[in-house]
């Protein structure tokens, strides 16, 4: 397998979608854990709306572990209770 | 645990443990298969002494494992961070 060496930024504005083709948003950030040495999940931006309860809304958080892949566009499990309430815990 | 916006980390001075500029800080290099963090790409400072570092044209690599803190600063073992 080839390993995927990229610069951080290459990810900052990538189109986050589900593995069920719905739209998530874009890449904002990324949380890196220092002393894991690691990225531990993606802040977004451009938000799907209709995936998030505004009520309760304080930003979504991708943990990396629910990513599928990362090429053209991030590709992650599909999870809609997540995303409605944020919390990937129970995954 | 300890963690940081990579944003915020955009132009942060390197600074090795005992307290000697290296430079500013560039890009990171990440493996997106892994989520692992491999290495810092920074700009040396013009007065820095890069030999015993590994240098490609205008940028030095540091590798992450040589990352004992990130505050105001980063900072690096400077064992570590030659190779």
């Amino acid at each position: 397998m080839i390993r995927m060496r990229t610069q951080i930024t290459e990810l900052f504005g990538l189109s986050i979608y589900t593995e069920k083709s719905v739209f998530v948003g874009e890449v904002e950030d990324v949380i890196i854990d220092i002393e894991g040495k690691k990225m531990e999940s993606l802040v977004v931006g451009k938000l799907n709306q209709e995936l998030v309860d505004i009520k309760n809304y304080k930003g979504l958080k991708i943990p990396f572990r629910i990513i599928r892949a990362i090429g053209d566009i991030v590709l992650i499990r599909h999870l809609p209770g997540a995303f409605k309430s944020g919390n990937f815990d129970e995954t | 645990m300890t963690r940081t916006l990579a944003r915020s980390l955009s132009r942060k001075k390197i600074v090795t443990n005992e307290g000697k500029v290296i430079g500013t800080l560039k890009n990171i290099i990440v493996d997106f298969d892994t989520g692992q963090i491999i290495d810092l790409i920074i700009y040396p400072d013009p007065s820095f002494d890069t030999s015993g570092y590994r240098v490609e044209g205008d940028r030095l690599f540091i590798t992450f494992e040589a990352v004992k803190d990130i505050k105001d600063y980063i900072i690096v073992d400077r064992y570590l961070s030659r190779k």
